[in-house]
């Protein structure tokens, strides 16, 4: 069926299947560090009417504690920790629940958040932000050492060729190196104003020298999605994933049999949704998580 | 990998690219190898070749079911054919250092009456400044000769007429700027913009010059987040702008003692951040091999291809029609090449090029 956009008739009937709302956050709720108009009204009317709440992001760069503070700063203190799942603690969960050694190391190509998850649950991990700083040496005869056994690689504006080579190595050369990528999403709006390369962009320069493919944790990977069912308990059928972008979002909702409502405040415009060539439809599409609001009040016809 | 979208690439090339002019031999005359006359392709009245559009698949060669056979002939090869093509970093020198024997071997085949060429991916220099590098080396190696994929790039540009009033922006290094420059294009980026940071802040807007036409991508090592956003910019946002790619290659042994991460990191993040593939000017793509043979008037079945590496060497001779021969003083090893997962077998193999003065049995 052709993606609906959504009415008040509509609304309501997908409302009163659902328990669990899923928001993506970049494009969703906010654009860089500027609130999306209307969000948190909508996010306070949701949970007014027995509605649970759940943020499923893929920007590695923050922690969950990093993203409850954002939330915070952008007055929506209502949302805490526990209902923020980033692709950077799905990573350490990944690690956690593969009983990954935690005399290892991990070499990470990321921000902070990441760092902070893959600690909190007890790993080692390296490299990160500072490896910005670092240059490679290529002079004869001085070997690059290398010694890590995971490459975690997630959105890293502060990429440059020794953290390249760093990753490379140990993904060539040390047996049994795990390569895992938070996501793969090629650009997001890293600032309101304009679209940047995304993690995908990081992940696919280190496909491109290792030649291996790695282990996503992040949207579509039905990985998030697995552990919040167990966490929850709940049943996917039951759930709307709400998000800006075709192929992780909505794919990642598709994948586990959820509603999918798609926005347009993101990476996606109706008529991107609409082309010919699009292949990934959402039950309904609306303009604006604000939309929500207005919908729940007005009459259905 | 090898399945780069020819189709994307085909489209995107102007119809200037039909098949070669069936006279395009005599486009640049040469006398025999030891006292050609230097074309005057460097910069000044440049003749257009019609290439053919770039191919990168091995779909148009004859399935090589048999193994590679090791090298114990080597007189009989090189009886056999009038030129050597050879790749650089693992067959001539690693890193800074020469390979054990070469110059002996480039000698004994010029003395031989061969025509060298020598073709590498590798597009930090330009051909002037790996003439120098040669020569440093204490080989006899004219500019000539030397085809590097930084000059690829500018070559491929001239082919389709791109306007001489269209910028490139570049993100590699001083390689490609110095060939765009002898090619009369004009540039932006290189390893400048390598010092240049950016700041995620609110309000910021990251400005792009919008008569940028093609963006070329090859091996850099001051690659940042400022450089993918300019290119992904261009790329996204300029309406046909090219995105061309020197060569895609996992890794290349900057220094002899390890290997480095290539241009197909940079070309990957790209790819990654666009979603669109590039045209690939570099090996396997037969664009340098269509170049050279039309330049010096060579048959490809007279030529020989040695290189180390089996998916860009091997591969390019291998859809040129050329002979082939793997070297295994650089990245391949004899278990990669008789691994069941490896596809692409060369005809001969053999330890390193010096193993072309003994002539019978080199042993591996």
């Amino acid at each position: 069926m052709a993606p609906q956009l959504l009415s008040s008739r509509t609304f309501k009937s997908l409302f009163d299947s659902v328990d669990t709302f899923l928001f993506d956050c970049d494009g969703v709720i906010w654009k860089g560090e500027t609130l999306i108009d209307g969000v948190s009204q909508t996010i306070d009317l949701i949970r007014s009417k027995g509605k649970n709440v759940v943020f499923v992001t893929n920007n590695s760069v923050k922690s969950r504690r990093q993203y409850a503070e954002k939330f915070r700063s952008l007055g929506l203190s209502s949302v805490t920790q526990d209902e923020i799942f980033s692709s950077s603690f799905a990573a350490a969960m990944y690690l956690k629940f593969n009983n990954f050694p935690k005399d290892k190391k991990v070499y990470v190509i990321g921000g902070e958040g990441v760092l902070e998850e893959l600690q909190i649950a007890g790993f080692t991990g390296l490299g990160g932000p500072e490896d910005g700083e670092k240059k490679a040496q290529w002079k004869s005869n001085c070997l690059f050492e290398h010694d890590k056994s995971v490459i975690c690689v997630g959105l890293d504006p502060n990429i440059n060729y020794y953290k390249l080579q760093y990753g490379t190595l140990c993904v060539r050369e040390n047996p049994g190196c795990l390569f895992i990528a938070t996501n793969r999403d090629a650009v997001g709006h890293m600032t309101d104003l304009q679209e940047w390369p995304g993690a995908g962009c990081m992940v696919a320069a280190m496909c491109g020298s290792t030649e291996r493919e790695p282990i996503v944790v992040g949207k579509p990977s039905s990985f998030m999605m697995d552990f919040l069912l167990q966490k929850f308990g709940t049943d996917s059928s039951r759930m709307c994933m709400v998000g800006d972008r075709l192929d992780t979002d909505i794919l990642f909702g598709q994948n586990a049999g959820c509603k999918t409502l798609l926005v347009l405040t993101g990476v996606t415009s109706e008529s991107d949704l609409l082309e010919k060539g699009n292949k990934i439809e959402p039950d309904y599409y609306t303009r604006t998580v604000s939309d929500i609001t207005k919908l729940m009040d007005s009459p259905s016809k | 990998m090898l399945s780069r979208s020819v189709a994307s690439a085909v489209s995107q090339v102007s119809s200037s690219t039909s098949s070669l002019l069936p006279n395009s031999k005599q486009l640049f005359s040469f006398k025999t190898l030891s006292g050609y006359r230097s074309s005057s392709f460097c910069g000044g009245s440049i003749r257009k070749i019609n290439h053919k559009p770039l191919r990168m698949t091995s779909s148009s060669m004859t399935p090589r079911a048999m193994a590679s056979k090791q090298l114990e002939n080597a007189d009989q090869l090189i009886d056999s054919v009038e030129t050597f093509i050879f790749d650089c970093d693992g067959v001539i020198w690693k890193g800074d250092k020469l390979i054990e024997g070469v110059p002996e071997t480039l000698d004994m085949l010029r003395a031989k009456g061969k025509r060298l060429v020598f073709v590498t991916n590798n597009s930090t220099k330009s051909r002037k400044q790996y003439g120098k590098k040669f020569e440093t080396l204490g080989l006899n190696v004219n500019e000539e000769e030397i085809f590097a994929s930084s000059f690829a790039a500018a070559a491929y540009l001239q082919s389709i007429n791109f306007p001489k009033d269209k910028k490139v922006y570049v993100i590699g290094e001083e390689g490609i700027l110095k060939e765009l420059e002898l090619a009369g294009f004009q540039y932006l980026g290189g390893p400048d913009d390598g010092k240049k940071q950016i700041e995620l802040k609110p309000g910021f807007l990251m400005e792009h010059e919008h008569d940028v036409g093609a963006v070329v991508v090859g091996f850099d090592r001051y690659f940042n987040y400022y450089k993918i956003q300019y290119g992904t910019l261009c790329i996204r946002e300029n309406p046909g702008c090219l995105f061309i790619a020197t060569n895609r290659d996992a890794v290349t042994h900057l220094t002899d003692a390890q290997e480095w991460a290539g241009g197909g990191s940079m070309v990957g993040a790209l790819v990654g951040s666009t979603q669109r593939e590039p045209l690939v000017v570099g090996k396997p793509s037969t664009f340098m091999m269509d170049y050279l043979a039309d330049k010096f008037g060579i048959q490809k079945s007279q030529i020989c291809m040695v290189g180390d590496r089996l998916d860009t060497d091997i591969l390019f001779g291998q859809n040129g029609g050329c002979k082939t021969l793997l070297v295994l003083s650089g990245v391949t090893s004899i278990s990669m090449l008789e691994s069941p997962d490896n596809k692409i077998q060369p005809d001969f193999y053999t330890s390193k090029i010096s193993d072309f003065l003994s002539p019978k049995a080199a042993t591996v």
